[in-house]
């Protein structure tokens, strides 16, 4: 079995509030007004919360009354999951035509492998840049990028950055960085934070300066791992992931088949058992090949005739009618030139997705629900585009507790 | 009327459920209530209260003081009603 891909030198990604910004991209003119995100399970709390809105007092987490009470103009977003995953799987995309290594965290934190892009790119100046571009050419939002040895001083740096700028840890100083740097950086829960400060370490020099002994005698192997990050003795390398191998269904008729219909109905079907196979789980298709081997015409005609079709996914998918579609498409358009006596199906090239994407892969009933999702969607803009208003929305709650019965709920607009 | 209960909102944005809507209690000579339409439709004649309540809330704010009765229409219907007693106007709404 091949082993992950990795790398010591890492580049890091971060693209705060991706969710939001998705929205932002998608909704014309909605950065000029304070924006909530509301949160994707049933808790119906804020989410994600823009920074005019945070002005006002808004937080992330605060349920909807609140917020209303805070800032009255304030826009509430149904999220739309799918949606972020697709352009999360976009960049992604965009970010391995950099390095082959990459490692998505969470939707807008991702960590490039940078050891041997020097050869390619030069300085770690000029592999930011690479990044950069392709990160505007992907994704056009405020991106913070990090450089240096580790994910975790990567990380660091990123958050440091400033927005479009960024902020490179050469190799051999990443004592010198941490050590400024606050321990709210640290991946550490409320209570080591609160405990830390009351022990007056405020930043992570000063905690490197505690005796490693000392540090874990207080918070065990927690404590560990903590003070090595800060004194940066772990430098954790970026693990990239595997590209399956392309993945092929076939299906051989008894009979040459010309009839589109037919030919149709067996592609669907190949599509169907290729999104089924094992080594598919967790990826989207981003390639597809359609090949047909054709029967071989008179004698004296040329042997070894076929068809094929290559199809690059605009957006990778897991949809077989998604994947179908512009399949059908080109057989309509330009379809094979003979009776057909086998046709194949490869799948050649794959986006990777987050952990979410993976689940999201892995769980029929989630693939299910997107496509769900995307119907309603359909359905609302048609229904807009009829009553020439919107007339689909969802039920939240505002003050469940309430005594007063019509301020439990409300309708907010289902905006597609 | 009563009186709005809700902090300002965008109509475009956030739509109430569940909101009041005005209806007309009245006794007749027998002494039984009637519920009704503004519009002169007949809701349905009470058999029976079933259940009563006060809501007193907002005092700081504007003041929402409501009694609430559960009733059982003729034919078994049940229906919510209240009175707003600042205002003495009735209303129906679901529980």
């Amino acid at each position: 079995m091949s082993r992950r891909p990795t790398s010591s030198l890492a580049a890091c990604v971060w693209i705060p509030l991706f969710s939001l910004r998705c929205e932002e991209a998608r909704h014309e003119g909605l950065a000029t007004y304070p924006t909530a995100l509301l949160a994707p399970d049933t808790t119906r709390k804020l989410w994600q919360v823009s920074s005019l809105a945070r002005h006002a007092g808004v937080k992330p987490g605060m349920t909807v009354s609140q917020a209303i009470g805070l800032c009255s103009s304030l826009r509430l977003i149904e999220p739309d999951p799918v949606h972020y995953d697709e352009r999360f799987a976009n960049l992604l995309s965009a970010l391995n035509e950099v390095s082959p290594v990459v490692e998505a965290a969470e939707l807008g934190l991702v960590y490039l492998g940078t050891d041997g892009l020097e050869g390619i790119f030069g300085a770690p100046e000029q592999i930011v840049a690479a990044i950069r571009r392709t990160v505007g050419r992907s994704d056009g939002r405020t991106v913070r990028l990090g450089y240096g040895l580790g994910k975790f001083v990567a990380w660091v740096a990123a958050t440091r950055s400033k927005p479009d700028e960024a902020i490179i840890v050469p190799v051999g100083c990443e004592k010198a960085f941490l050590a400024s740097q606050p321990i709210s950086v640290l991946p550490l829960d409320s209570d080591i934070h609160r405990r830390l400060r009351h022990l007056g370490i405020r930043t992570l020099g000063a905690l490197a300066a505690i005796p490693e002994a000392a540090i874990t005698a207080q918070f065990g192997a927690v404590g560990k791992r903590l003070w090595r990050l800060a004194a940066g003795r772990i430098a954790e390398p970026v693990a990239g992931r595997i590209a399956p191998e392309a993945i092929v269904a076939a299906l051989t008729f008894f009979t040459p088949v010309g009839e589109r219909e037919l030919l149709v109905h067996s592609l669907d079907k190949l599509i169907g058992r290729a999104l089924k196979h094992p080594r598919r789980i967790g990826w989207r298709v981003h390639a597809v090949r359609l090949r047909a081997d054709l029967e071989c015409g008179d004698v004296g005609a040329p042997t070894n005739r076929s068809w094929l079709v290559t199809v690059l996914l605009k957006d990778p998918t897991a949809d077989g009618e998604r994947i179908a579609a512009p399949l059908k498409t080109r057989l309509e358009q330009s379809p094979p030139t003979g009776a057909v006596e086998r046709l194949v199906l490869e799948f050649t090239a794959f986006a990777p997705g987050t952990t979410e994407l993976q689940l999201f892969a892995r769980d029929a009933q989630a693939a299910a629900r997107a496509g769900q999702q995307r119907a309603l969607q359909s359905a609302a803009r048609e229904i807009r585009m009829r009553v020439k208003r919107s007339s689909l929305y969802h039920i939240i709650e505002v003050q469940p507790w309430s005594r007063l019965p019509e301020r439990r709920y409300a309708l907010i607009d289902y905006e597609p | 009327m009563v009186p709005s209960a809700r902090t300002p909102l965008r109509t475009d944005r956030l739509r109430a459920v569940n909101e009041p809507r005005a209806v007309t209690v009245e006794l007749n000579e027998s002494g039984r209530m009637t519920v009704g339409r503004p519009d002169g439709q007949t809701v349905g004649q009470v058999e029976a209260i079933l259940e009563s309540w006060r809501i007193d809330d907002e005092w700081w704010r504007q003041t929402i003081s409501r009694s609430y009765l559960e009733l059982l229409l003729a034919g078994g219907k049940r229906i919510v009603v209240f009175q707003d007693l600042l205002t003495g106007l009735w209303f129906m709404q679901l529980p």
